[in-house]
Parts: C-alpha cells; structure tokens; sequence
C-alpha cells in the first residue's frame, strides 16, 4: 500500500484556515465535492453512519450524497421466530440501495426482547410485528422493531386475529377461537387510554375466512382494508367511527386467483397471481388511480422469467406475501425463501420495473423456524439511533 | 463519417496520444468538443497527465473492443478484466485517486463507477467507531490502509467535530 504522500506542509495550511474561521471544505484530500459525493453513494448505508463522522465535510457529503446520488429506499426486514422454545427471534434486512444482505446483532441493551415473545411472532401492513397470547398482546410498529409494546389481551381467545394499528388504535378482529360466542368480533385498543373496546363485528362473508391466513391487511391513516386472499373481496374498518364499509372488488382482471393488498406511499396496491395455484401464468401489479379512489390501473406487470424463478420444482405457488412502502413494493413466496421480488418506481421516469434479490442463507435459516416479513424506510438517523441505544446493530454478511 | 477516423489528445504535460475515434467518444466530454468542431487539431487535456491519460485510454479500448465482440462471452472476461486493472497493488492510491478525477473531468461513466466502487470498498468496513468517553462525542478513524483519504480529513478537522 503506498505511502501517504501528503506533506506536514500541508497541515499547516489547515491550521491557518482554521484559525481564520474559514468554511471547513478540504481541498487537501484528493476526493471532495462533487466526486466524493459520487464515491459515497457506492458506500453501503450501515457504513454511511460512521463515514458521516470522519469529519465535517464528510458529513456533510454523506447527506448531499444522500440526497443527490443515491437516495436510501426501504428495507425488507425478514423475521425468523425458531418454532421450538425459547422461541428465540432473529432479524436480516435487505437494502435495495446498497444491494447487501444484513444480519441485525441485538445489544445488550435491549431492555424489551422481543427474542422471547411467547406467541407467534407475526406481521401485519409492511410495518407491524406482533404477537398474541392469552397473557398479552405484544407490537412493534418503529422502524427497526427495537420497541416493544404490551397490552392487556383482547377479551375474546383469539388464535389467529387480524391485528392493524391504526393511528392510535389497535384493531383486533376475527380469528376467534371456536368456543367463543361471536367468531367475527372485533375489538379495539386505545393506545392512549389503555383500553379496549368493542365494535361492530366482521362482515358476515367473512364467516370462514376470518383469520390472518386467509386475509390480507393494508392500513392508511385512517381505516384497515381486510382483502381476501382467495376471493378478492375486500371490506374496510374505521377504529374511529368503529363501522364497516364495503365490500370492494380490487380485481380488475378476472383471472386473479390469489391477490394481496397494501400501501405504496399513498396508492392503493394490488398484486396479484394469474392463472391457478399448479400453473401461475404470471404476476401484476396494479394501483389505485388516484388517492382514496377504489378503481385500480395496471402499474406493472412481472417478466416471464422472473414467474418462472416464482415457481417452484414443482411449478405451484401456494402463497405470497407482500410489504410496501414508498416507492418499493416487495413480493415473497412462502416456499421459496430465497428469492425476493421487488418492485420500484423509478425517480426519474416514474415507471415502475420488477428485480430480484436473492439471499443464500434464507434456505437453510427458514427450516424449524416462522417467517414474517415487514418494510421499513431506514436512514441514518433510524441506524444512528439503534446503535446509540445499543438496541441494534446491522452487520454486513460476509460476500454479497 | 469513416469510423476509423484518429483523435489526437494531448495530456497536460504536453504528451500525444493518437486514438481511434471509436475510443475517444467512450469519453462525453470529447465526444461534445467533436461534435462542436473543435477536434481539428490535437485536444488539449490540461487536467490530465500522461500517465493518468495513458491508463484511461487502454480502459476505454479495451471496453470499445469489447463491445465489438459478441456480448455474453465478454461479460465475465470484462469484469475480471476491470478487477485487474484497478486492483490496487498495480494502482497505488494517488493514481486510483487521479483516475477518479481524470473520469470525472472527461465524463466516462463506466470507468469513474469503477473506481468509485473501488474506493467504496475501501471506505466500508476500514471505518471504525470510536467514543471518546470524556469528551463524549463519537469519531470514526481508518486504518492504515485508508490514511491518505482519511487521516488527513481527520486530522485537518479535529477540532470541528461535531457529536
């Protein structure tokens, strides 16, 4: 490795500029402005944190790069609970920006470990980590899933509920178990008062299909869309007026078997299977017209070989899940944990373009263990604060 | 146009170099004097010295023939070819850093990419945070092998740091 070549000289100068109270730009160090904006937008964002604490200027730059070179999107965080006790939860996130795969390392800080919920660990709406028990209802809703929350648990026994946050509230719906009255009931909980409450129960369609399994949840600010998976069939739930509303149909095309719902940004999202579940001819994407209104467009749909790596050996696919958020949308098949499908809408030209990611440990990681997936727009200030607290750490895997 | 049309360059240290012009327009800035008429005679790169100039033009033949063969065969010879032109015991770091500049200035964005990635790689994971408990805020030095990019920035700035 060479010699540094810069001259004692050289830091003298520097001094003087200091003591003239000059601006903190160094052009002394041969990458700066422009080209070390440049440079920094190949750097992966867990390495950004601490390249911003060089120096001023390097601070500086890393925001400008930020902003002008490579912007930070959302990251797929994959949760893998073991089945067996202690139920230990571990976390790997994906970031699209700087293409790396990351295994999240929990602190010794951690006051509130989620490592040791005592129920299924599961996902609700991209953003949502939960867990219902008869002792408790545990959430998460940061970024990071680094706080932890408990409730008293709803009255009704619940084995497998819709859960969604909604603003301030915490709908808990169906799932319940056979010996209670109302198998449709829905309660909710005020996360200020710490209270709950119950409301207007599920739609009657809904009978047979009242757990999370067969229901896909998206959230906005202010009700829950419960989507059938099977069906299409989809109701919304205002917490605040406690009423249903619906049904919607959210499948423009009659060839959809299999569709899930969720939020990019502010757009309504669809994305749905064609064909059937032994021969999937192929995956769309489709988004509410405008924000608020119920009729769907054709955003995008999947490239054929991209369906083909879908399929499985044996070409079915039994079901998907999906996260958005922002302009990302990630697509995961429960039998094939090793490949992500994503989709984003391009800054410059506002189209939308389907990739892969794929993670060579998802295979082994996923055997004896529950998988739930959520999406979080990180930056900095999210992985500053998580290492701060000695909460988090996200550590790079070793190769790519 | 004939295609095999020759470009002289001329580096800063007053250096011709004459290149095909299929070669020369791999680079956006001589591609628009070109097209303006202003290649008559030899363009002048006074931001280039030879040196630096002579890697750039071998990087910008190589990848031009490149592209004349056919794709997917030269796909992976391409990119090993890339590793080893920029792999850094055969580039020291001042030349990887002028590289950069030399990229920038003449506008290829194949190989400024390249050379950004490389001293990505070298920035991530050569980071290393530390906190001053007394002082109560938190730096980040480099190991030796990053001095010349960052130990400068640090030690220039010491005392502008902000926690």
């Amino acid at each position: 490795m060479a010699v540094t070549q810069q001259k004692p000289t050289n830091l003298d100068d520097n001094e003087e500029e200091e003591e003239a109270g000059a601006v903190a730009v160094s052009t002394h160090s041969p990458l700066h402005g422009d080209v070390l904006d440049l440079t920094l937008s190949h750097v992966p964002l867990v390495d950004l944190v601490h390249a911003a604490r060089v120096s001023r200027s390097w601070s500086l730059a890393v925001s400008s790069s930020l902003r002008h070179f490579r912007k930070p999107k959302p990251w797929l965080l994959v949760h893998y609970q073991s089945t067996r006790s202690p139920h230990v939860v571990s976390t790997r996130a994906y970031d699209p920006r700087s293409l790396v795969w990351m295994d999240m390392e929990v602190g010794p800080g951690r006051r509130q470990p989620p490592a040791k919920l005592a129920s299924a660990l599961r996902s609700s709406h991209s953003t949502l980590l939960y867990g219902v028990s008869p002792a408790r209802l545990s959430f998460s809703s940061d970024p990071l899933h680094l706080t932890w929350r408990h409730a008293s648990p709803p009255s009704a026994w619940r084995v497998d509920p819709v859960v969604a946050l909604v603003g301030s509230r915490l709908v808990v719906a169906g799932g319940a178990c056979d010996f209670e009255d109302d198998p449709l009931s829905v309660e909710v909980y005020d996360l200020q008062a710490h209270t709950w409450s119950v409301c207007a129960s599920m739609p009657a369609p809904l009978k047979d299909t009242s757990a999370s399994v067969w229901l896909s949840v998206a959230t906005d600010r202010r009700r829950m869309y419960v989507m059938e998976k099977l069906t299409g069939a989809t109701h919304a739930f205002d917490p605040e007026v406690g009423a249903w509303l619906g049904p919607y149909d959210l499948r423009p095309d009659h060839g959809v078997f299999y569709s899930v719902i969720g939020f990019a940004g502010d757009r309504l999202v669809v994305v749905g299977l064609l064909g059937n579940s032994e021969d999937v001819k192929g995956v769309k994407l489709w988004g509410s017209i405008a924000v608020g209104a119920d009729e769907l467009e054709e955003i995008c749909e999947m490239p054929e070989e991209l369906v083909k790596e879908l399929k499985d050996d044996s070409c079915r696919v039994s079901s998907i899940s999906m996260c958005s958020r922002g302009d990302f949308v990630f697509v995961c098949s429960n039998s094939k944990p090793e490949i992500v499908f994503w989709c984003e809408r391009e800054d410059a030209s506002g189209v939308w373009r389907w990739g892969t990611a794929r993670d060579p440990a998802a295979r082994g990681r996923s055997l004896g263990q529950r998988v739930a997936y959520t999406c979080a727009e990180v930056g900095i200030g999210e992985l500053r604060e998580a290492a701060a607290t000695g909460n988090g750490r996200f550590v790079v895997m070793e190769g790519r | 146009m004939a295609s095999s049309r020759k470009i002289t360059l001329r580096s800063s240290d007053g250096e011709s170099f004459e290149v095909e012009e299929a070669v020369a327009v791999e680079s956006q800035t001589i591609k628009h004097m070109i097209e303006d008429d202003c290649a008559d005679n030899a363009i002048p790169l006074p931001n280039v010295t030879s040196k630096i100039l002579a890697k750039v033009i071998e990087y910008c033949k190589k990848h031009v023939d490149a592209s004349k063969a056919e794709d997917r065969v030269n796909d992976e010879d391409l990119k090993a070819w890339d590793a080893a032109f920029i792999k850094v015991d055969q580039v020291d770091q001042a030349t990887l850093f002028d590289l950069i500049l030399a990229a920038n200035y003449l506008n290829i964005k194949s190989l400024l990419d390249l050379t950004c990635q490389t001293v990505a790689d070298m920035i991530k994971g050569n980071l290393f945070p530390v906190r001053n408990e007394w002082l109560n805020f938190t730096f980040s030095i480099a190991n030796r092998e990053l001095v010349l990019v960052c130990l400068t920035e640090w030690v220039a700035h010491r005392r502008l740091f902000c926690s």
